[in-house]
């Protein structure tokens, strides 16, 4: 969003969502190198770690998703361009998919395999798209 | 060309979901019954974002309500206001002793499905506090409630008890405790002291079955698996899911037979001489899988688990593969069902029941969460010929549970039967002993 003089309420808000936003995608970036470690070794500690780093990720994901679905589509709406939009959409898609993967992650030893990795690696590669375009976007 | 993504991202996530959705519902097809004997029918394994479960609540007997029992018997209450009744013996007086235990609640929580699962299984009362303790029951000249005495109190999650000449054997989670014993004692004030350690890392499966051999030279005990298919790691499953075999005069243990998920219950099969086991198959890949089983327990035998299942049939679970194991595994003599999860095993060739409950194998089913419709939560028969199983299980004692199965009143867990020939049966969910007869 253009930066621009913003009420106080607006500046918390995009405070809190910059303190806790990267959370979840450090969570989710650790769980697919957890993954990816069990799938080679099968050593439990790794699935055990990636599946509570996933259920960690979406429960800390749930505040800062909140307030940007307000800012992109109700309180900064017009500010908001198809960046914002996509990103909110590509956070979105990335969510749900977390979601599955907590499920999946949820049966026992190998069964996660090699499904896991797959939902793992779509929820960061989503993620850092929507980052990078965000970080981009006034790039000449 | 923005659009089109937006479209193709939204589609994959209506994909996504729809088949996380699809996932969640799966009915059992196939009834006890018809998955029992010698080759049940296997369905292909599934894997699911969540496991088919079905839990009922707990609401426990009210005054005067009792299980339900095929026509030609007849049941009463010989005691209730246990604490978590689970194995019983008769002693050569007639005394009854009732092992009241249960887990020892040491397993860690070790993902986020333990810390949910264990709050969702406990709501049908089977997961309450046992006594950690024995009691004694006496029958009463006059009928009715028999005399309860308190035998033995402090023990450690006890599950199987074996008396042997004057000495009797406490199976606790982490060791069997011996006992000085001696005829009409209706109390043991002295301390046991520990005849052989256990097992006892995790006890994700906590019980230990016993049974001592005729001669009383030789103690067998049933050990459980600590995980459903090695999700642990397999470094905490050193001696689990084994049948041990403890020489009595030496106290050396070996492994008796292996592979055995969880063998709850052991008995002599009274024609053959040959050990016997009921086993409880693991969870999570159908509600048609994996039936339970009965089976003779082979020296040196190995049952398949973690690796395989029924002889041959690989579970995809397991990280390494083990295709050598897996080569000489043995299958079952006899399919029991699907989650009935047998834990009481007492064969009979004489009792106080109709002629046709006379030759063969009584198995208390305690019933799982994992399977929809319920199954279990019954007292079964199955008849044995020439040392064998010859026919599907007939179902003795039911009604366990109402008939939207939405409440749980009780669940059987030990059989046995008493001095008379009546068959008891442990109820550690009602906290009751029933004993049943043939009806007049």
């Amino acid at each position: 969003m253009a930066s621009t003089i913003e009420p106080r309420r607006a500046v918390f808000a995009s405070a809190v969502f910059n303190i806790l936003d990267p959370i979840p995608y450090g969570c989710f970036f650790a769980a697919l190198i957890f993954d990816i470690v069990y799938f080679r070794s099968g050593t439990i500690l790794w699935v055990h770690a990636a599946a509570w780093l996933i259920a960690l990720g979406l429960v800390a994901a749930i505040v800062p998703r909140l307030i940007n679905l307000a800012q992109v589509w109700f309180t900064a709406r017009v500010r908001a361009d198809g960046i914002d939009r996509l990103d909110f959409v590509l956070n979105l898609v990335a969510i749900v998919i977390a979601i599955v993967n907590a499920f999946l992650h949820s049966r026992d030893a190998y069964g996660s395999m090699p499904a896991g990795v797959w939902l793992s690696a779509a929820t960061v590669i989503l993620l850092t798209i929507g980052r990078g375009m965000l970080a981009t976007r006034y790039a000449r | 060309m923005r659009n089109v993504t937006l479209n193709y991202i939204g589609r994959i996530a209506l994909v996504v979901l729809i088949a996380a959705l699809a996932g969640c519902h799966d009915k059992a097809n196939l009834d006890p019954a018809q998955q029992s004997g010698g080759d049940p029918s296997l369905p292909q394994a599934r894997n699911f974002l969540l496991p088919p479960m079905q839990v009922p609540e707990f609401a426990g007997w009210k005054d005067g309500q009792m299980p339900k029992v095929a026509s030609g018997l007849k049941i009463e209450k010989i005691a209730g206001d246990l604490k978590h009744p689970r194995q019983l013996l008769t002693l050569p007086n007639g005394d009854v002793l009732v092992v009241e235990g249960n887990s020892p609640g040491t397993e860690a929580i070790s993902t986020p499905k333990a810390l949910i699962a264990s709050k969702i299984k406990n709501r049908s009362g089977k997961g309450k506090k046992g006594g950690n303790s024995i009691t004694l029951l006496r029958k009463n000249a006059a009928g009715g409630a028999w005399e309860k005495h308190v035998f033995i109190e402090h023990l450690h999650s006890p599950f199987g008890v074996q008396l042997i000449g004057d000495s009797l054997y406490v199976a606790n989670t982490d060791a069997i405790v011996k006992f000085p014993y001696a005829t009409g004692e209706t109390e043991i004030k002295m301390p046991g002291t520990e005849f052989a350690d256990l097992p006892s890392t995790v006890n994700h499966h906590w019980t230990k079955a016993l049974l001592a051999s005729a001669d009383g030279s030789k103690l067998y005990v049933g050990v459980g698996s600590n995980s459903n298919v090695g999700e642990g790691g397999l470094e905490i499953e050193y001696r689990r899911a084994v049948v041990l075999e403890i020489d009595v005069a030496t106290r050396g243990s070996r492994i008796y037979a292996s592979g055995i998920r969880n063998p709850t219950g052991l008995g002599w099969e009274p024609q053959t001489k040959q050990l016997w086991a009921i086993a409880n198959e693991r969870d999570e890949i159908g509600a048609d899988l994996v039936p339970d089983y009965l089976t003779s327990v082979r020296d040196g035998g190995f049952y398949g688990w973690p690796y395989s299942y029924y002889g041959q049939t690989v579970d995809e679970r397991v990280k390494d593969q083990r295709p050598d194991l897996v080569a000489k595994a043995i299958k079952p003599d006899y399919a029991l069902g699907s989650h009935v999860a047998a834990l009481g095993l007492w064969f009979s060739t004489n009792n106080a029941l109709p002629e046709k409950y006379h030759n063969g194998a009584f198995v208390g089913e305690h019933g799982s969460w994992d399977r929809s419709p319920l199954s279990g939560y019954a007292v079964v028969f199955i008849p044995f010929k020439d040392g064998k199983p010859a026919g599907a299980p007939e179902t003795l004692v039911f009604g366990f549970y109402s008939d939207d199965e939405k409440q749980l009143y009780g669940a059987p867990v030990g059989v046995t039967q008493d001095q008379d020939g009546a068959l008891l049966i442990a109820d550690d969910v009602g906290n009751a002993v029933w004993r049943v007869t043939a009806a007049p």
